[in-house]
């Protein structure tokens, strides 16, 4: 187990977003205030339209929020709507993404997609490839490290990307729809790998979805419906 | 940090090189361009070249032989010889052939005169054969036309033979040259069929009955040299090529000539420059023009390549932004490709060019500079194509990985 597990990584503090003023106006995200913890897997479920992708793109750092605060590993990144340090920065080192299709660039072979992650942020190509190959080899992928995304199955995919997401050891990992695309029997054992690396890596994994069939494997449940986010209770 | 430009490159290998294969044949057009160009100066210039000479004597008022028509009495050489600082007079002439073989192909060619015995054509690129040893009934011809040393080609009425095979003189059309005594060209030139020799001389007879000096010879010495005689001088040439003594005034010899009345005098530069200027300057700016409009297109066609590259990359290129990498990582990507595009279309144009241009018809003259220019075009091109594509790229969306 990571020694950061049980630690806040993330922290949003009446974090809303707004479209549109006037009549036209539409409250995607109503003020959320919301932590997370390393090691932890945080489920997050409603239906379309919700909010769900909204949260999600405000806390990867892609979407700005209209108002409220963000935190990650206590450093502030958004205060009062605004961005209080470098984004790209923050999303290189401090997030990992994995989407419901892989999402692997399809030119570059499965040790290279993981590996990028780390050079992208200026790790040597040694260094990079080295940890790559263990951490796709502890994914059961040794003999698929050189397949090139198209040659490689669904479930085999999504471990990449889960790879990719987890290599560089970010603070948060944002998953958006991981199972949709795959089976039952794949869908958990993606599950189950993100909440074994989400203790290994010590970070704090995110998932909006809506496949009921693995919630039971995610610590908490979040339940968003037209903008408001809260803790869905257990059934 | 890995080299993707190379890995997407890879991923799609023959798709890379079919586009450089392509753009390749689009720029060798634009070497071949050059080459033709420079063919036709080479070719040109290969006449006067050749047949050297410090000064060339024409016609009164023609810039002769090479822009205009020009013709002189063969007989100038001699009194140009006269003049202190004159080494060596040659007859010059040129005339166009069309001959039709027996087997029904048709040479064509520019038959040129040595002036025997001062020009034996010796100063000729010879490739096989030797050059002229007799006056009369030999030929010098270049490879271009086609035939062996050994060969027998019937002009007029005469059986002449190829003594000698030269390599790379052709005419400023473009047809190969064949070299022959001054003599036996004028001879050609001058030839009539039996039936119009016979015509002809019926009708001196006749205008010399007419005339009063055919019907009373003695009144022609009577009149002296004030006398309306009809010209019976020998055919003319086209210019006189003056050799200066060594140690003489190239201009002094020229400034003497220019104060005859009856002919122009020029340099051999001044010839050069005559031929260059008007006789291939049209086709020169056609070319140019020609080799402008191929850089543009070619322009086109590279950046809608590399946009449309760039396009099949957009969902990779956001997913870069959206995993934090840097502006250069994406401009390396994008201007890379774009380069090694343009490189690999330059060495397919170069490869077609060392393959394709000894086959055309005319001299095709690629030169380094010409090499080095090609190459400096393509890199701008690929430049110029990598920001089109570039300035797609850098709109790329991260969140268009989340709505994918």
């Amino acid at each position: 187990m990571n020694e950061r597990v049980g630690t806040s990584v993330l922290r949003l503090t009446g974090i809303s977003k707004v479209y549109g003023e006037g009549p036209t106006r539409v409250d995607a995200l109503r003020p959320t205030t919301f932590e997370a913890r390393a090691g932890e897997v945080v489920a997050i479920v409603g239906p379309s339209g919700s909010g769900k992708s909204t949260l999600l793109t405000i806390i990867g750092l892609i979407n700005p929020p209209t108002a409220g605060s963000l935190l990650i590993n206590g450093e502030p990144v958004i205060t009062d709507g605004v961005a209080v340090t470098n984004l790209t920065t923050m999303r290189r080192r401090e997030l990992g993404y994995v989407f419901q299709r892989s999402n692997l660039i399809p030119f570059l072979n499965a040790e290279e997609n993981v590996r990028l992650a780390l050079e992208i942020d200026g790790v040597p190509a040694g260094q990079a490839r080295g940890r790559a190959r263990e951490l796709l080899e502890s994914l059961g992928l040794a003999k698929r490290l050189g397949a090139l995304p198209g040659k490689l199955s669904g479930g085999e995919q999504q471990r990449v990307a889960i790879a990719r997401a987890m290599i560089h050891q970010p603070s948060v990992v944002l998953a958006d729809e991981p199972t949709a695309a795959l089976d039952s029997g794949r869908g958990r054992q993606v599950m189950e790998l993100f909440r074994d690396s989400a203790h290994a890596h010590g970070a704090a994994v995110l998932v909006v979805t809506h496949d009921h069939r693995t919630l039971d494997l995610v610590d908490r449940v979040l339940e968003m419906e037209d903008g408001v986010l809260s803790e869905k209770q257990p059934d | 940090m890995m080299d993707l430009a190379v890995r997407d490159i890879r991923n799609d290998l023959s798709r890379f090189l079919l586009t450089a294969a392509g753009l390749g044949m689009l720029m060798s057009v634009v070497l071949a361009m050059t080459g033709i160009y420079n063919g036709m100066v080479v070719d040109a210039t290969v006449l006067p070249d050749t047949y050297g000479g410090d000064l060339w004597v024409v016609q009164k008022g023609t810039q002769g032989p090479f822009a205009e028509s020009s013709r002189v009495p063969a007989l100038l050489a001699d009194r140009v010889r006269a003049v202190p600082g004159v080494a060596r007079t040659r007859s010059y002439m040129t005339l166009n052939v069309q001959h039709e073989l027996e087997d029904g192909e048709t040479l064509r060619f520019m038959l040129a005169g040595l002036s025997w015995p001062d020009d034996l054509g010796n100063a000729l690129p010879l490739a096989q054969g030797r050059a002229l040893r007799q006056p009369h009934y030999e030929l010098v011809a270049d490879r271009a036309l086609g035939l062996p040393v050994g060969a027998s080609l019937r002009l007029g009425r005469d059986d002449y033979t190829i003594v000698g095979v030269t390599s790379g003189m052709v005419s400023s059309s473009g047809d190969p040259l064949v070299f022959a005594s001054v003599s036996d060209a004028l001879r050609i030139q001058n030839d009539l069929a039996s039936e119009a020799l016979r015509l002809e001389r019926e009708s001196r007879v006749s205008r010399v009955r007419r005339s009063p000096y055919g019907r009373d010879p003695a009144s022609l010495a009577r009149a002296g040299s004030a006398a309306p005689l009809p010209v019976t001088a020998p055919p003319p040439v086209t210019a006189i090529l003056v050799d200066v003594a060594a140690g003489s005034d190239v201009e002094a010899v020229k400034a003497s000539l220019q104060g005859w009345p009856d002919i122009s005098v020029y340099t051999i530069d001044e010839q050069r420059e005559l031929l260059v200027r008007g006789v291939i300057d049209r086709a020169r700016r056609q070319i140019g023009l020609f080799r402008a409009l191929l850089v543009l297109i070619s322009a086109i066609v590279m950046g809608l390549i590399v946009y449309t590259m760039t396009l099949d990359k957009m969902l990779s290129l956001s997913l870069l932004k959206l995993l934090g990498a840097k502006q250069r990582v994406i401009l390396r990507l994008i201007l890379e490709e774009s380069l090694l595009l343009g490189v690999s279309a330059y060495l397919v144009a170069l490869l077609i060019g060392e393959l394709a241009f000894d086959l055309f018809p005319r001299r095709v003259l690629v030169q380094d500079m010409d090499r080095l220019a090609l190459l400096g075009v393509i890199l701008g091109l690929s430049i110029a194509a990598g920001m089109v594509g570039l300035r797609k790229a850098l709109a790329a969306n991260p969140n268009e990985v989340l709505a994918s």
